[in-house]
């Protein structure tokens, strides 16, 4: 053989070989106690910026809030270690429910051994809520006294407020570092408002003229060290906002925290076990910036859970916490989540074995799983708190019509969609709110009659859908959305003689003409973080920007504020009922059907709880091959 | 040959310049922004979000920011995964799908070159029928296709492989097979058909003529001429298929960089699509380049001067 040849087969054969040997090298790990998949690569494990269950599955194993919420109902625990409670020992609730007092367990550590502090609380929370952290869950916390102007920075302060001036930092620090705060009381604002348009609003600089002892100074947001000017006259600063001391948060002692709400809110305890209000340790955060504070060997967490390794797109390996002060009731070491997102592939992983849990299989499969026989012993759909449905532009010709809304609504067959589009478990659905409130009722709409539809139709001037402008139906582009949109088209055409379109936008777009409202007809789901109708009523106040229908009702906005201010439980959900009322009356949304839950777990997952959250924390579980009993998740199975 | 790859090396940053240009031009005015989701924002954390990603300055600012960081190989962080600076996803994702890819590049073009020499020797037998056919259906079959046929054949029927995941050699045979079968198949049609064309040639039959083994005369004089448009296939080629598939990388859950191609566009994650833009540039006119030095050495009558 000649030397060039020689060359050549070298080249083919040794540098690949070379690249192989040298990826598989870190790709080998034991395999983990529990490996689950958590259906896509997570946005982040930092609590203040999660926006999703992926990552909320690993947040909640990572950190612990003042509050945990129960495996089995998602509720507030209260018992011993053994019923998994939070940070909190216990707490102390005023008479006219705004104001918590909590009193932390003197064991409570971090993964470094720090101890956990009412402090930590107040860091994380000032944190959270700073328009600087801009966290996109930030409204979690405007439950509490000045929360939402705190975090609005200096959108709602007027003359005589307290607020603090965080400087800009110094070159080479870490943007995760608080600026130095000067405190003060703003004197005036140079313009007094800002344009609305957030374009026309970028070309201004707002000054603040603040009094800082009896000293008056101007501060202009600025940063010189990208580049910015300095106004003359001004002084340069990160962000102006409400003094955090004027937010309802108070540090008692080290081991005392008292937070103050503008309304009783019910489901505040909820709230502060959900992952975005989950404390972070600032020391780390400081001392490694963003997003180096996340790795494996740096970060420091008080949960479960500290990261083992992590390769992004393929999986994040939790293993146990041992300062965690529940340690001992935490039975898996090892916890591997996949960032696996086909749905088939994941099937695949979980009947070899190489997977104990997926969240989803693929939708085409589901009636054969529902419908197997003998019935399978790890699939068990469950009622989820999530509602499909379609909103109307009432700004948009006939759908300005309550009749035409209401005709619209009562020719849809929900059991047909759910039967031949979505083909799963799932419920037909005649009310925003799903049911599994304990105490509320939901308000409904009518169920179909297409007779009164068409009566409906030609009273709104459309006999027999004549004269009818065409609509058309915006969901972003997937399969199961394009299914239910055209089975909607189809019934709407046949049974009110309206032409209906379809238009599928990729998701960006599809997002941008819904918040413009440049739609007839739009998809929406939405999935409650809480058990209360409120995460779904609240959408349709007049203010509220996930409400894109153009619809506005005072009567509407003046129950959903009635509501947030009684504090009798009751009386409240009653007040909310006759909103939800109101709203299936009006009908500027079409509820088409409730979620339920698809997990597949095998029968020695042990500790898996069924709820309306679809959420399944991971310290709960443990693994038990001996088979004696059903598992948990069965137990409610239908026999 | 300095002179060349001086020349050539220009032309790269030029070239990385328009792209990167043009890329930020389309990701910029494209509709959305990174943070688009299901919910819609308060105007006051909109305000917030916008002064975080910049978009609170005028276009030709940012364009400045962006190229000033991309000069200094600062990327900045995804905005998807903010856990990472998109230097480190690159750095991570990127190895697992060049060694998967080079994996499947050099079996492909082991067998592809070898069925396409023996088609074109034994033209119109058995042999190069069926080797034919073979190829076609290669290049006609999707590559999803043939992986749902490898995982039901090795990882159901006979359970020998996993069928998806990363984590030693076993993992890459599946994925590597069928990411390499389309190249196997354009490889043998193409070395098939660059065979045909040399052994057609004066300087072949010279050398039949002169008394050399039909062997001797395929391997020695007709192949380095017959591959050199198989090298020219593999330039590009090897480019691709180093920066992975979003199919294969989906279908068996690699944590390759394949899928980011797609998806950072889909999901307005700028800095993403950005850096994969930059390295895909960067690697398909190095292999441009090295293919065209790869001519000179195997084609003596083309010179350093010709390329």
């Amino acid at each position: 053989m000649s030397p060039r040849n020689l060359l050549s087969i070298l080249f083919v054969v040794a540098v690949p070989l070379a690249g192989i040997i040298w990826s598989i090298d870190a790709s080998r790990l034991p395999p983990a106690d529990l490996t689950f998949n958590n259906s896509t690569e997570i946005k982040t494990v930092d609590p203040a910026l999660v926006n999703g269950q992926p990552e909320g599955r690993i947040v909640n194993a990572l950190f612990e809030g003042l509050v945990r919420l129960s495996p089995q109902e998602r509720l507030p625990v209260t018992g011993g270690p053994k019923e998994w409670p939070g940070v909190a020992e216990s707490w102390e609730v005023s008479e006219d429910g705004r104001t918590y007092t909590f009193y932390l367990r003197k064991d409570a550590k971090w993964s470094n051994g720090d101890p956990v502090t009412a402090e930590d609380y107040r860091y994380s929370m000032r944190r959270f809520l700073s328009p600087l952290t801009a966290a996109e869950y930030a409204k979690q916390g405007w439950y509490l006294v000045n929360g939402k102007k705190f975090t609005s920075a200096g959108a709602y302060l007027v003359p005589g407020d307290r607020v603090e001036v965080e400087l800009n930092l110094e070159p080479g620090e870490h943007q995760t570092k608080t600026g130095e705060l000067v405190k003060g009381t703003l004197m005036r604002k140079v313009p007094e408002t800002m344009p609305k348009d957030q374009k026309e609003r970028d070309k201004i600089q707002q000054r603040f003229y603040v009094d800082v002892d009896g000293q008056e100074r101007c501060y202009v947001v600025t940063d010189p060290a990208l580049g910015e000017t300095i106004p003359d006259g001004a002084l340069a600063c990160r962000m102006v906002m409400l003094d955090f001391d004027k937010v309802g948060i108070r540090v008692v002692d080290p081991h005392t925290l008292i937070t103050e709400l503008a309304n009783p809110t019910p489901f505040w305890l909820q709230l502060l076990g959900f992952y975005p209000l989950f404390p972070v340790h600032r020391g780390c955060l400081e001392k490694y910036g963003a997003p180096d504070w996340t790795r494996p060997e740096n970060i420091v967490t008080n949960g479960p859970y500290r990261i083992g390794f992590r390769r992004p797109r393929d999986r994040v390996r939790l293993v146990k916490n041992e300062n965690y002060w529940n340690r001992d009731n935490v039975r898996l070491e090892t916890v591997d989540a996949l960032a696996v997102e086909k749905t088939t592939t994941s099937l695949n992983m979980y009947i070899l074995g190489d997977v104990d849990w997926i969240q989803e299989p693929p939708p085409n499969l589901l009636r054969e799983l529902m419908e197997s026989n003998p019935p399978r012993d790890d699939f068990n759909p469950a009622p989820q708190f999530g509602t499909y449905y379609y909103k109307l532009n009432v700004d948009r010709g006939a759908l300005g019509d309550n009749r035409v809304r209401r005709a619209l609504s009562l020719a849809l067959d929900r059991e047909d969609i759910i039967r031949t589009a979505v083909r799963g478990p799932q419920q037909p659905a005649f009310s925003l709110v799903p049911p599994g409130v304990p105490g509320y009722v939901q308000g409904t709409c009518a169920p179909r009659n297409p007779q009164l539809a068409r009566q409906l139709i030609a009273e709104a001037g459309y006999p027999n859908g004549n004269g009818f402008p065409s609509i058309e139906i915006l969901y972003n582009t997937h399969e199961a959305h394009r299914a239910v949109a055209e089975l909607v088209r189809k019934q709407w055409q046949q049974t009110l003689g309206i032409t209906v379109k379809l238009r599928n936008e990729a998701w960006p777009a599809y997002q941008d003409r819904l918040r413009m409202t440049r739609y007839d007809v739009g998809r929406q789901a939405w999935i409650g973080d809480y058990i209360d109708p409120n995460t779904f009523l609240d959408l349709y106040v007049s203010d509220n920007e996930n409400n894109q229908t153009n619809w506005s009702n005072e009567e509407y906005d003046r129950l959903i504020a009635d509501a947030e201010r009684e504090t009798d439980a009751q009386a409240r959900l009653d007040i909310l009922h006759n909103a939800e009322v109101l709203l299936m009356a009006e009908g500027p949304i079409i509820p088409i059907y409730f979620y339920y839950s698809r997990n597949m777990v095998r029968p020695h997952v042990r500790g898996f709880y069924n709820n309306a959250l679809d959420f399944h924390p991971l310290h709960s579980m443990w693994i038990d091959r001996s088979g004696a009993t059903v598992n948990e998740f069965m137990r409610s199975a239908k026999k | 040959m300095i002179a060349y790859f001086v020349k050539r090396f220009v032309w790269l940053l030029l070239t990385v310049w328009v792209v990167f240009t043009l890329t930020w031009i389309l990701a910029n005015f494209s509709p959305g922004t990174p943070f688009t989701s299901e919910r819609s924002f308060p105007p006051e954390i909109e305000a917030n979000l916008r002064r975080r990603y910049n978009l609170d300055k005028p276009a030709y600012v940012r364009y400045m920011y962006d190229l000033d960081n991309l000069l200094r190989f600062d990327l900045g962080v995804s905005t998807k995964q903010v856990d990472f600076t998109v230097n480190e996803l690159v750095a991570l994702c990127w190895p697992v799908s060049a060694s998967l890819g080079l994996l499947a590049l050099a079996w492909a073009a082991i067998v592809g070159l070898v069925a396409g020499v023996v088609s074109a020797a034994r033209r119109g037998s058995l042999a190069d029928f069926s080797l034919m056919s073979l190829a076609t259906l290669g290049i006609a079959l999707p590559n999803f296709v043939i992986a749902g046929f490898c995982i039901l054949l090795f990882g159901f029927l006979i359970p020998l492989l996993p069928p998806a995941g990363w984590g030693g050699p076993r993992y890459m045979l599946l994925p590597a097979f069928c990411l390499g079968a389309p190249y196997a198949a354009y490889i043998a049609r193409i070395a098939r058909t660059g065979m045909l064309d040399v052994l057609s040639q004066d300087y072949v039959r010279t050398a039949r003529a002169k008394g050399l083994s039909r062997r001797a005369v395929i391997l020695k004089h007709a192949l380095p001429t017959a591959v050199i448009p198989v090298v020219s296939f593999l330039g590009p080629a090897v480019a691709g298929i180093i920066t992975g598939s979003l199919v294969i990388e989906k279908v068996f859950a690699i944590p390759g960089i394949g899928y980011s191609f797609v998806q950072s566009a889909i999901d307005n994650d700028t800095p993403m699509a950005m850096g994969i833009v930059v390295l895909y540039t960067i690697l398909l006119f190095t292999m441009n380049t090295l293919v065209d030095a790869a001519y000179t050495w195997l084609d003596p009558r083309v010179s350093w001067d010709d390329v």
